[in-house]
């Protein structure tokens, strides 16, 4: 998010700043807000929908001036964009029809990047929903957690589980920890969801410190003492 | 040539559809006029009038689908516990770019586009048709057959609601390329021994054929070569989730091709749905309906599939 965060600063908040820059030294006349009367001075010029020609002159008369390189690179291109979309796209609705102005539009010029984009947004609300709704400790390799587990297949008994946390793989909603625990005298390793309905609670009872993310080495030092 | 003087033609007849500089800019983009025009959907040379109405569908009737760009894959718990895999589409901005008709075309089907595109990178001829239809331009086209009980006037937009979630549906999509494989991926076969004196062929294909009779190969032998990067459907998928608010699409399992490819979803030849319950020949967004609306989620069941299993 951080490029997409970045993005909409600069063209929504610095648009006027790094624009006047250009126009500065550029010395013509009308501010690129892209709007709607600013498309009919230039609609004279070229009937479609572009400011293209306007934005070239610019560019090509000056070069760009090397300010805030990231964020004028991007106001660049986005003067390439669509009359009226003055907004960063967040979350697509329609993309066409400049002058209905519906709230942030993707704007795109390559689909498998807005696809992750989409992915993104959506994987980042889902988290945020199961977050505001249950109450996630921070589980990290290391911890020694107990759970309570409802099991579907298992005509919905709950268990509960001890055992040490000995890995977490980061994937949005799809976010699993490695638990390894002592099962009748056995070393059993499972993983669970963490975002999982299914996990009715966590508790962390202590943390251990180490020196790794992923504790594979304690496969072989099974203490019964060890939980 | 030809081209110059039909074009030359054109303008001395002065043909409304070859002047389109006196329209103004956002005709191009905005849809709304166009939709039910009856004058401009002349889909033959014949009087043919197609509106946007609903209507009854019959047992042999087919509709449009739809043209989705795949976002990717997740999963996601339903109400009962149990995990789903989620294929995302997000289909966006559908719309009826042109209508073919037994009249002019010889047979029904209904041409959608999908996305958007600059003029600058499309051909002039593909512009030229998006102009002589009065369509915005498209980044996709792709036709569907449809029944004739299914036409849609140019410039219908198809949204998401036109699939019911619950119902099942074909996707089909230009799969993954794989480049030059072997015979292991691309035909399983299952290679020679990693040891016990196997020489520089464990992954080969081994023998293709006989000796001296035929003393040739025969046609259509397994051999490696470019795999992936074709059309493949895959069928009888389930639709979990319905977003309008966003025109996402929640697909169970997976679908082929890679993120950010074109995928064609159409309603289920083999586990065909309820007629009753699919708006046909698509979804009309009803008046007293907000812009908003939640996620319509398949219907599960108000049984647990998992406490009746005892």
């Amino acid at each position: 998010m951080m490029q997409s965060l970045l993005r909409s600063v600069c063209r929504a908040g610095s648009r006027g700043a790094s624009a006047k820059k250009l126009l500065e030294c550029a010395a013509t006349p009308p501010a690129p807000t892209q709007s709607g009367p600013n498309l009919s001075s230039v609609s004279h010029l070229r009937p479609y929908r572009w400011i293209r020609p306007f934005g070239s002159q610019i560019l090509t008369g000056d070069g760009v001036p090397a300010a805030s390189g990231f964020c004028v690179k991007t106001l660049v291109m986005r003067r390439f964009s669509t009359v009226g979309n003055a907004e960063v796209a967040l979350e697509d609705d329609d993309s066409s029809s400049p002058a209905v102005e519906h709230p942030p539009r993707i704007k795109f010029k390559r689909p498998d990047k807005t696809a992750r984009h989409i992915m993104n947004i959506l994987n980042k609300e889902a988290v945020e929903k199961v977050r505001s709704e249950r109450e996630i400790p921070d589980v990290q390799p290391g911890c020694i957690i107990q759970m309570r587990l409802q099991v579907p297949e298992n005509k919905r008994r709950e268990s509960a589980l001890k055992g040490i946390v000995i890995g977490r793989r980061n994937a949005g909603i799809n976010t699993t920890f490695r638990l390894r625990r002592l099962v009748a005298g056995v070393g059993v390793e499972s993983v669970f969801p963490l975002y999982s309905p299914n996990i009715k609670e966590i508790k962390i009872l202590d943390r251990k410190k180490v020196r790794r993310a992923k504790l594979y080495y304690l496969r072989d030092r099974m203490n019964a003492l060890r939980k | 040539m030809a081209a110059a003087s039909r074009g030359l033609l054109a303008r001395l007849r002065g043909l409304p559809l070859s002047r389109p500089r006196l329209l103004p800019p956002s005709h191009l983009f905005s849809a709304e006029p166009l939709v039910s025009h009856p004058d401009d959907d002349d889909g033959g040379g014949g009087a043919r009038i197609i509106e946007a109405r609903s209507g009854v569908m019959g047992p042999s009737s087919r509709r449009t689908g739809v043209i989705g760009v795949k976002c990717g894959m997740s999963a996601m718990w339903d109400k009962w516990g149990a995990k789903v895999p989620i294929t995302v589409l997000w289909v966006d901005d559908n719309v009826v770019c042109q209508v073919k008709t037994a009249e002019k075309e010889g047979f029904f089907a209904l041409q959608l586009g999908a996305g958007q595109k600059k003029e600058k990178h499309l051909t002039k001829p593909e512009v030229g048709h998006f102009r002589a239809q009065g369509v915005p331009l498209k980044r996709k086209l792709r036709e569907f057959p449809v029944t004739e009980d299914a036409l849609l006037p140019v410039g219908t937009t198809i949204t998401v609601r036109h699939f019911v979630p619950g119902q099942f549906v074909d996707v089909t999509g230009i799969t993954k390329g794989k480049g030059f494989a072997g015979g292991m991926k691309r035909h399983g076969m299952s290679g020679m021994p990693a040891s016990h004196g196997a020489s520089l062929s464990h992954r080969s294909i081994g023998s293709t054929g006989q000796r001296d009779a035929p003393g040739r190969v025969f046609k259509n032998r397994k051999m490696p070569g470019r795999m992936g990067g074709v059309q493949r459907t895959v069928k009888n998928v389930w639709v979990y989730q319905v977003d309008p608010a966003r025109n996402l699409l929640y697909l169970k399992g997976q679908v082929p091709g890679p993120q950010g490819s074109f995928i064609f979803v159409k309603d289920s030849i083999y586990k065909k749905p309820d007629t009753t319950l699919l708006p046909f020949p698509t979804y009309f967004t009803q008046e007293g309906e907000s812009e908003d609306l939640d996620p319509l989620i398949a219907d599960l069941g108000d049984v647990d599939p998992f406490m009746a299993a005892d």
